[in-house]
């Protein structure tokens, strides 16, 4: 896709705070799901550690806890980064879901099926990014009641905590399966990206793919640019 | 006499079953026996009808028969009179139990053998000179050696919580014989967070002991009592107070522990689906089930979706590359 005689433009996807939230949101994620799902395993993986069966299972509820609150924090952080922050606040406004997502849904899946000539010039954030991120605020609000509430589990009466352990059960199995099957594959798997698209580490969408997957925001980042006759304030040039 | 010959044995026809005959060892090995726990006791301290031979009359072994060794706690002849009469007491003992198969109650032999003290134990002895202090004056050094291993076994941790649940489980885990006594089975630990944590080798949760005969409360394995009993730790009453002991669920109120079996079978929630009960209700049941629905339908859908968006995106993909190879 890429070729070197083009003058290689990159643009500016996430900043340092987003990236940085974003990697302690991945490996606290990652943490919770795979010391969660050691629990709901059937006994052979229990087995298979054998006589260090205790040991890994301390280590392994010390992490779950550690990455549940390292996520509370972070969620709580995100919320005032959102509010408060020229950076966050032009990151919500852009998320906001508007009804033009679910046009622009319909004829990006019109397009990829071939009823449609062209692919919908899409914004700096597209329907699934948008449905991705405000996901997170609907499973993260169940998870972390539900997670508080098996965690003072003295406070509570049984059917609760059985209530409670369901709706965690049922998050985190959606929430791991989006997370593969939506945005692994999105991140990975898409195409334009493979094997990975290297945004998280430097922040960096490059002109083509920005072109091709936000085209929208892309003229508008163009015109920003012009306007500054620069590679400053949010753009750069490489 | 006789018992030291490795071959001596007898085919015995089975009485429930006539054509299948059961082949009885009756071989001992004395260096083997001496090992056990009853390795100091003679075979007719506990074989006390066996006067003649053959054995004709020999009654069964009656574990509450005062042994012929004085226990020195109180200089008398040792029994275990007073742990026979409190298990029979219990709900798994003759008097306790009110069922009617009184057959199917277990006996001592049921969770009891006569092991062999841990190898380890002996192990430990060849490095402890303190055994050399002990035998100046006990000069049987078999007797220093015994107490020692009897000591160190019994301040050790006997059974493993794994161990304890695969031999409760051993009854309670049989549907038949449940059914007989109508009680539920045990199936349904194996979903408890304890249960889990247990599989592990953690030792910080409960196993059947723990919460059906803790000692920290005043009782012992032998002195298991219906849940119905109002003394019982399981009795809905006092079972918040076993759910508070040795620094467990330490602030747990009574509401902690109310309302709901601790390890409800898959039958019985289904039966409990069905005709509802005091204990888990079809209410209870119903919101239940309606989450894991809703999740089944989103987990479905999203996902379903998801994939099928990104298998649009392939086809897209490789449609527009072979638009562009051919264009060139």
């Amino acid at each position: 896709m890429t070729s070197e005689q083009k003058a290689e433009r990159k643009f500016l996807r996430m900043t340092k705070s987003q990236r940085i939230q974003h990697v302690i949101l991945f490996v606290s994620t990652t943490m919770l799901v795979i010391t969660g799902f050691m629990l709901q395993a059937d006994n052979w993986l229990s087995e298979f550690f054998g006589s260090y069966g205790e040991t890994v299972f301390t280590i392994r509820s010390w992490l779950h806890r550690i990455s549940g609150v390292t996520i509370i924090l972070l969620c709580t952080y995100h919320l005032i980064y959102v509010l408060t922050t020229e950076e966050g606040k032009s990151w919500a406004k852009d998320m906001l879901p508007r009804p033009r997502d679910a046009v622009e849904a319909y004829q990006n899946v019109m397009f990829m099926i071939g009823f449609r000539e062209d692919k919908p010039k899409l914004d700096r954030f597209m329907y699934l990014e948008k449905l991705e991120y405000w996901s997170v605020y609907f499973g993260m609000t169940i998870v972390i009641i539900s997670g508080i509430m098996m965690w003072t589990e003295y406070l509570w009466p049984r059917f609760f905590l059985e209530v409670a352990g369901v709706f965690h059960l049922g998050e985190a199995v959606l929430a791991a399966l989006a997370i593969i099957v939506g945005h692994i594959s999105s991140v990975h798997y898409n195409p334009h990206v493979y094997p990975m698209n290297r945004t998280f580490i430097d922040g960096m969408i490059s002109e083509e793919l920005v072109k091709e997957e936000h085209e929208l925001w892309y003229e508008r980042e163009l015109k920003t640019l012009d306007k500054n006759n620069s590679g400053s304030d949010g753009n750069e040039k490489t | 006499m006789c018992h030291k010959y490795p071959g001596l044995g007898r085919i015995e026809s089975n009485k429930a079953d006539n054509t299948n005959e059961i082949k009885r060892v009756f071989y001992i090995n004395s260096e083997l026996y001496s090992k056990t726990y009853h390795g100091a006791i003679r075979c007719r301290s506990c074989h006390t009808a066996v006067t003649k031979i053959p054995h004709n009359g020999a009654k069964e072994v009656d574990c509450s028969t005062n042994c012929h060794i004085i226990d020195p706690s109180s200089n008398k002849q040792f029994s275990h009179k007073k742990i026979v009469t409190d298990f029979n007491a219990s709900v798994h003992g003759k008097n306790g139990s009110d069922t009617f198969y009184q057959e199917d109650l277990p006996i001592c032999k049921d969770c009891h053998s006569n092991k062999a003290y841990h190898a380890e134990y002996e192990k430990h002895q060849e490095g402890m000179t303190f055994l050399k202090v002990c035998e100046e004056c006990h000069q049987s050094g078999d007797f220093t050696k015994r107490y020692y291993e009897h000591i160190s076994y019994r301040t050790s941790k006997r059974r493993s919580s794994k161990e304890v649940v695969k031999l409760c489980s051993t009854c309670h885990n049989d549907k038949t014989l449940m059914d007989r006594h109508e009680l539920d089975v045990v199936a349904g630990f194996s979903n408890t967070f304890h249960a889990k944590a247990l599989f592990y080798g953690n030792t910080q949760v409960p196993n059947c002991l723990n919460c059906h005969a803790p000692y920290t409360l005043g009782f012992s394995p032998h002195r298991i009592t219906s849940k119905k009993n109002s003394d019982s730790p399981t009795n809905p009453e006092n079972k918040h107070l076993t759910c508070s002991q040795s620094g467990c669920h330490v602030n747990a109120e009574k509401s902690f522990a109310s309302g709901g079996y601790v390890h409800p079978s898959p039958e019985k929630i289904e039966s409990s689906r069905v005709f509802g009960s005091q204990k888990i209700t079809r209410q209870q049941n119903i919101i239940i089930d309606w989450i894991q629905t809703f999740y089944k339908i989103l987990i479905a859908l999203v996902i379903g979706g998801l994939a099928f968006h990104r298998i649009l995106d392939f086809h897209a993909t490789q449609r527009e590359n072979n638009k562009g190879r051919h264009s060139e």
